[in-house]
């Protein structure tokens, strides 16, 4: 069965549509089925691979993208409306740099 | 390798031999329109500011328009001011070395007496660019910027990646390769930092980054993290560490060898990351301005921009997008996801395609005429 999704990084916990994927549709990445969505997923959005928890971290590129806002399932849609942006460390605030 | 390119009196290469006539403020524009009107060939561009303005925004623009018509793809140009605006056409005028340039304002010979002063000036410079040759010049005279924009999620998995394959064949080669778009290097700054040259380099491109970053979250507040265009989030990223990951790809894996202020010109060659915004447009005026003679352009949603005087080559993430926009797209990495191409032969095709297009063959941008110019402004007008 052709591609319908890539992985970018062997770490990461999604995968990238590539095309329209229907509700209960197989995922399909090096003619490999991996398993089926749980709702319609637009192209080139991502897919989680694995139930990411709430409060867990969306993993692309091999580095944390977003957190889960709500238990994201297997063969779920991952965007803005169930995952946030990482509150980013202030580690950016060095000595004499704090405002 | 070598490319053919104009030589210029500052040592520097064209890859493009324009005539150039530029107004210092938009209230000149309307004479250079009419000198585009008469000469189709000749670059006609407008600056929208140049009037009253802070000094930071002054030098900003000072540099970037003194840089940009000093680029080696201009052969000669006119600079037309109002008379007024504190961005004097004689300051940028003093700044071209090497090649012919003359400047005028407006207010000393009223609208069409400068018209006919512009078109017989113009004529001059189009007769003398006329019996000027290419010659064969080293690649490490080219200087090639990255810029993307309209991304989605497939440009960091198609576009850029093939971008970056073919910065590092370039930098290898001895070319100059330089990445902007800081606000798009956000999340990434601990990548950045571990692929610099020196510690004190990589503490500057480390604090470049952070201090971005502390700017956007106190400018936007609880909207930071969202600062990525709607167009993006359509598209599938959801964060700008996802888009800057994704973007940063662009630049390959060679070292980053220096970091330069926004229109400034690298001094070695191998990847400079400049101080640029993630507006294209200005991304492109601060790459130019510091002698960037080609830009590589990747975009997932698609972009026509190209920029004044400077062949920009796009590279488009996905197939739907070169097929609704082919008459803007010069390569398609969406190959890679239909499966007929890898990354790596699409970044050996855009490495080709720089050297074709260093050496005279036109981009779709450049057929188009499409050539938007702006540069970086920051403050307030007065």
């Amino acid at each position: 069965m052709k591609d319908n999704a890539l992985r970018v990084n062997p770490y990461d916990n999604v995968v990238i549509a590539i095309q329209h994927i229907g509700k209960g549709d197989a995922v399909t990445i090096g003619s490999e089925t991996l398993f089926n969505t749980v709702q319609d997923i637009e192209p080139s959005h991502k897919i989680a691979v694995i139930a990411i928890k709430s409060g867990e971290r969306v993993i692309r590129y091999g580095e944390p993208i977003l957190e889960a806002m709500v238990d994201i399932p297997k063969g779920g849609w991952v965007h803005v409306h169930n995952a946030q942006p990482i509150i980013i460390p202030q580690q950016n605030e060095r000595k004499g740099d704090r405002r | 390798m070598e490319f053919n390119g104009y030589k210029r009196g500052d040592g520097r290469y064209g890859v493009r031999n324009h005539v150039m006539a530029i107004s210092t403020v938009a209230c000149a524009s309307g004479v250079v329109d009419a000198i585009g009107r008469v000469f189709p060939d000749v670059t006609a561009i407008h600056y929208a500011y140049g009037c009253g303005y802070g000094p930071d925004d002054f030098f900003t623009s000072l540099n970037t328009m003194s840089g940009f018509v000093s680029n080696p793809n201009v052969g000669a140009v006119l600079v037309i001011g109002l008379g007024c605006e504190l961005l004097k056409s004689e300051y940028i005028a003093q700044a071209v070395k090497g090649k012919p340039v003359e400047s005028f304002d407006v207010q000393q010979y009223g609208s069409a007496a400068s018209t006919k002063k512009g078109i017989d000036i113009v004529e001059k410079f189009l007769a003398h660019v006329e019996i000027q040759k290419r010659q064969p010049a080293p690649v490490s005279d080219l200087i090639v910027g990255l810029v993307c924009g309209g991304s989605d999620a497939f440009s960091g998995v198609t576009a850029n990646p093939s971008v970056g394959v073919a910065s590092d064949m370039l930098v290898k080669q001895g070319a100059t390769v330089i990445m902007g778009e800081t606000t798009e290097m956000i999340g990434a700054a601990h990548i950045l930092k571990n692929r610099c040259d020196d510690k004190d380099l990589s503490e500057k491109i480390e604090k470049l980054v952070l201090d971005q970053e502390k700017f956007v979250r106190d400018y936007l507040g609880e909207w930071a993290g969202l600062v990525i265009a709607p167009g993006n989030m359509d598209g599938g990223l959801s964060s700008i560490t996802e888009k800057s990951l994704g973007c940063i790809t662009k630049s390959g894996t060679t070292p980053i060898r220096q970091l330069v202020d926004y229109a400034a010109k690298p001094t070695k060659a191998g990847l400079t990351i400049m101080n640029t915004t993630g507006y294209d447009i200005d991304d492109m005026a601060g790459m130019t301005a510091g002698g960037a003679q080609i830009i590589l352009f990747t975009t997932g949603r698609g972009t026509p921009a190209g920029f004044p005087a400077i062949p920009v080559i796009k590279v488009s993430s996905n197939t739907s997008t070169f097929k609704s926009m082919a008459g803007d797209i010069d390569i398609n990495a969406g190959s890679i996801l239909d499966g007929e191409k890898d990354i790596a032969s699409v970044g050996g095709e855009i490495f080709q395609m720089v050297f074709k297009v260093a050496s005279g063959e036109t981009t779709r941008a450049e057929i188009n005429k499409s050539r938007p110019f702006n540069c970086l402004k920051q403050g307030p007008s007065f």
